[in-house]
């Protein structure tokens, strides 16, 4: 069979139509804060049989047909596409980052794919009619299947929301960046396991041979290919053109690997992952090559596969009200419940648990790949699928509000909500310690501890190095015996001399008492008072109010 | 801060000039030296030993040698933690070859599993001179809090010149997290603005611990936490990197997935003070 000019002008309008509708909903998902994945997936549907197909459908068959060399040639490109989708994904893992989150990051890890995959596992196994399957031997390869597809996390989201929630520089965030990673690893080795299990992709080797390999391969990349990639690429870097010459090293091993694994009878997604770990774990990979090669694939590639999930799917006729839901209520239980538990366990609070189980819960573009290769293979039907992906969506879309809401315990510490107009006083002092005698009163009524104890330890710190900052801004503080932190502002009439860095008097005196052995706590709510009174002017203008409520409600307003 | 140097002695090139750095620290520090040497006791090794403490200079009477059998690293961290040593010298060749990184040196494994400070010196000289460039890596942990001011108060008795403390972080999955329409400089826009905070942080934590009498310079890069701080120290030329130790012991998997102080103990960038 071969591609004659009228096929080849199809495919090429075929690409450039999917390219232009995935961009344009992608954008437009984008501007209502929304991942651009549900825009191209959405572009896909509107492209699909669901919607384009209905409309007009010898116009679909021609522009996208279900069968010929047009179809096969879209294929290829879909698999190449989710091929560099892994291969990037695998760039992002940093197991490094898993070792030193030690425990926490492991038990998180551990339990999120412990706990969803017996619960999909069983689930599926003892109820298969709820996933419309029979009881025949397919059940067991099935249930496997849902156990795994359940336990993936999907990285490229996750690290969106702890971005957007501000909390990716936290130790929350890199415990649930560490954990994800490790999620994956296992996510998809177990799968590949799967598709070796059921001879998917065999070339003859038996079970147990696809297993050796696969192990063998993951070890040798992962131990001497990593070394030697690393004393690689700083030779690229350095001596061929950039980013041409690591672009292309990273494409050719991305896709050695991926032949390799798909010639020893596991999926090549797993090669070119497994190879993107390597790569990414050299300390020389520049932050820009990876920009460069995550703009590719996430401009080019990825629209491409995932509007082509629509072009193969029919969403309406497949849609399982009871699928869709049973997938969304074990995906929610045993991601939440089971990394929970395992942050839970291995020390984090109880909101902070709930906080890693919601963030884990995002599962994102991996999701919809491992579904359609499943369907590939045909370890599930459509209806499954349907179920999947808009489970991968919702658990995207959720994950954000609903880690926020449970971090609201963790925005207590931050220093405009540990503000109240009860503790802002308006003093007339000329010396220091006076003014910071009347602060140590305010805080000795809400921290519970004695003035004097306060008072010592502020005087002490003062006493060796002066805590003016600039703009008039003095902080006084201590670290002392208490659980919360407390802050208390006195504003005072005269400027007294904290021996600030630009020369000026203190004139706003801000009392910061901190728990001992806590020094992330007293860092960050210095660096935040400091950097509320960066603006000068704005500093200025405080001096003209008359009283706390009005202070108060004016230094709630500044930025 | 070090009332007991011990050194790790074996009959290798660099014996004599280890014996001259670590009398050179024991003065500094008004201490006792302990010298371990491991191998079997008899005429010929005492006397070896002997004619290499004399060649150094050294007054035998003013020292304690500790002799021990066995696997090397083993006995010496076995000897100098029964004889409360607080501070192991020992000499470090810059890298080792693979195999022996991943299975352990002596050097290395006195790094990773010595319960008290070490100090793995590089290229140890017969001419000792103080060290001028001393570079610390720090996270904002309380014990890093006791290793800043170990190696303020080391840098403040060598007089030294420069005393940078450096910051490395890194946000994994970045690239992932920003999304596809970020452009190269609103990348590298973001990390400036992340460098720039940490910088400010660093700022308030130097100055909560109060260091007098030498100019602190503070550095923050952005990189894989481990390997740019050591690599800044490396380009820089400093003459001691000094870091905490790790919290827990460093096994296999710590020198396969490097990270952290693996990084130093991998390639050292400099002379390596450990600080536990």
């Amino acid at each position: 069979m071969q591609l004659t000019a009228e096929h080849i002008t199809t495919f090429i309008l075929s690409i450039s139509i999917m390219l232009l509708f995935a961009k344009v909903l992608g954008e437009l998902f984008s501007k209502l804060k929304q991942p651009a994945i549900v825009g191209e997936i959405v572009a896909g549907i509107l492209l699909g049989p669901t919607v384009f197909g209905m409309i007009a459908p010898e116009m679909f068959q021609w522009l996208f047909p279900q069968q010929g060399v047009i179809k096969i040639a879209l294929d290829s490109f879909t698999t190449i596409a989710v091929i560099l989708l892994l291969l990037i994904s695998g760039l992002d893992v940093d197991l490094s980052i898993v070792l030193s989150q030690g425990k926490k990051a492991i038990s998180t890890s551990f339990m999120g794919l412990v706990i969803p995959f017996v619960l999909g596992f069983a689930a599926s196994y003892l109820f298969p009619q709820l996933m419309g399957i029979g009881e025949d031997g397919s059940k067991f390869v099935f249930a496997l299947f849902m156990g795994t597809a359940l336990s993936i996390s999907a990285l490229p989201v996750i690290a969106k929301t702890l971005m957007d929630l501000n909390i990716f520089k936290t130790k929350l965030g890199f415990i649930i960046i560490a954990a994800a990673m490790l999620n994956d690893l296992f996510g998809w080795l177990i799968f590949s396991i799967i598709l070796g299990l059921i001879g998917a992709n065999s070339h003859g080797f038996t079970f147990e041979q696809t297993l050796f390999f696969t192990i063998t391969f993951v070890l040798v990349v992962l131990s001497i290919g990593k070394k030697i990639i690393n004393r690689i690429i700083p030779f690229i870097q350095a001596k061929i053109s950039f980013p041409g010459g690591i672009l292309n090293f990273i494409l050719i091993l991305g896709f050695l690997g991926a032949a390799f694994t798909e010639y020893i009878g596991i999926h090549a997604i797993f090669g070119a992952f497994i190879v993107g770990i390597a790569i990414g774990d050299s300390v020389h990979l520049k932050e820009n090559t990876r920009q460069i090669i995550h703009q590719f694939v996430s401009n080019i590639f990825a629209p491409l596969f995932f509007v082509s999930i629509g072009l193969r799917v029919n969403f309406i006729a497949n849609f399982d009200i009871v699928i869709v839901l049973a997938i969304l209520l074990l995906a929610f239980t045993g991601k939440v419940v089971g990394c929970g538990f395992g942050a839970y366990w291995s020390g984090l609070n109880k909101n902070e648990s709930l906080v890693v189980g919601f963030g884990m819960n995002s599962r994102g573009a991996m999701e919809i790949i491992l579904g359609i290769l499943a369907l590939q293979a045909g370890l599930i039907h459509e209806e499954v699928f349907v179920g999947l992906v808009i489970m991968a969506l919702f658990t995207s879309i959720s994950s954000a509000p609903l880690m926020a809401y449970f971090l609201k315990e963790k925005e207590k510490t931050k220093f405009k909500n540990l503000l109240h107009e009860r503790f802002v006083i308006f003093t007339y002092e000329s010396e220091k310690e006076k003014v910071i005698s009347k602060l140590v009163e305010v805080a000795s009524r809400e921290v519970i501890l004695e003035r004097e104890t306060i008072l010592k330890e502020v005087m002490l710190r003062e006493k060796y190095l002066p805590t003016g900052i600039a703009n008039y801004l003095a902080v006084p503080h201590a670290k002392i015996k208490i659980k919360e932190p407390f802050v208390a502002i006195a504003v005072n009439s005269e400027g007294i001399d904290f021996e600030a860095a630009d020369g000026l008097p203190s004139r706003i005196i801000v009392l910061l008492v901190t728990p001992e052995n806590n020094n992330e706590i007293q860092l960050q709510l210095l660096s935040e008072i400091a950097g509320k009174f960066k603006n000068k002017s704005e500093v200025e203008k405080l001096f003209t109010l008359k009283n706390s409520d009005e202070f108060y409600q004016a230094l709630k307003l500044m930025n | 801060m070090f009332s007991k140097i011990g050194l790790a002695i074996s009959f290798s090139p660099t014996g004599k000039a280890l014996v001259k750095e670590s009398l050179r620290l024991q003065r500094l520090y008004n201490s006792q030296l302990a010298l371990i040497h491991i191998g079997e006791r008899n005429s010929e090794s005492e006397e070896l030993l002997f004619k290499t403490i004399d060649e150094a200079g050294a007054e035998r009477d003013n020292l304690e040698i500790i002799w021990g059998e066995g696997d090397p690293a083993t006995a010496i961290i076995k000897a100098g933690i029964e004889s409360g040593i607080d501070l192991l010298v020992a000499g470090g060749l810059e890298k080792e070859k693979m195999l022996k990184f991943y299975f352990g040196s002596v050097a290395r494994k006195i790094m990773r599993e010595f319960p008290a400070s070490s100090l793995i010196l590089k290229s140890p000289s017969l001419e000792p001179v103080p060290f001028k460039k001393f570079f610390i890596t720090v996270d904002y942990s309380s014990r890093c809090e006791k290793t800043i001011l170990a190696a303020f108060q080391f840098a403040l008795k060598e007089n030294a010149e420069e005393f940078t403390v450096i910051r490395d972080f890194y946000m994994p999955g970045l690239t992932a997290a920003i999304g596809e329409n970020k452009t190269f400089d609103e990348l590298s826009s973001l990390i400036d603005q992340m460098k720039y905070e940490e910088e400010e942080k660093m700022r308030l934590y130097i100055n909560e611990l109060n260091l007098k009498g030498l100019e602190i310079k503070i550095v923050c890069v952005y990189g894989k936490e481990g390997w740019e701080d050591s690599n800044y120290a490396r380009t820089n030329e400093a003459d001691i990197f000094v870091v905490t130790g790790p919290e827990k012991k460093m096994r296999f998997l710590d020198r396969l997935f490097q990270h952290e102080v693996e990084f130093s103990f991998e390639s050292l960038p400099a002379n390596l003070l450990i600080i536990k």
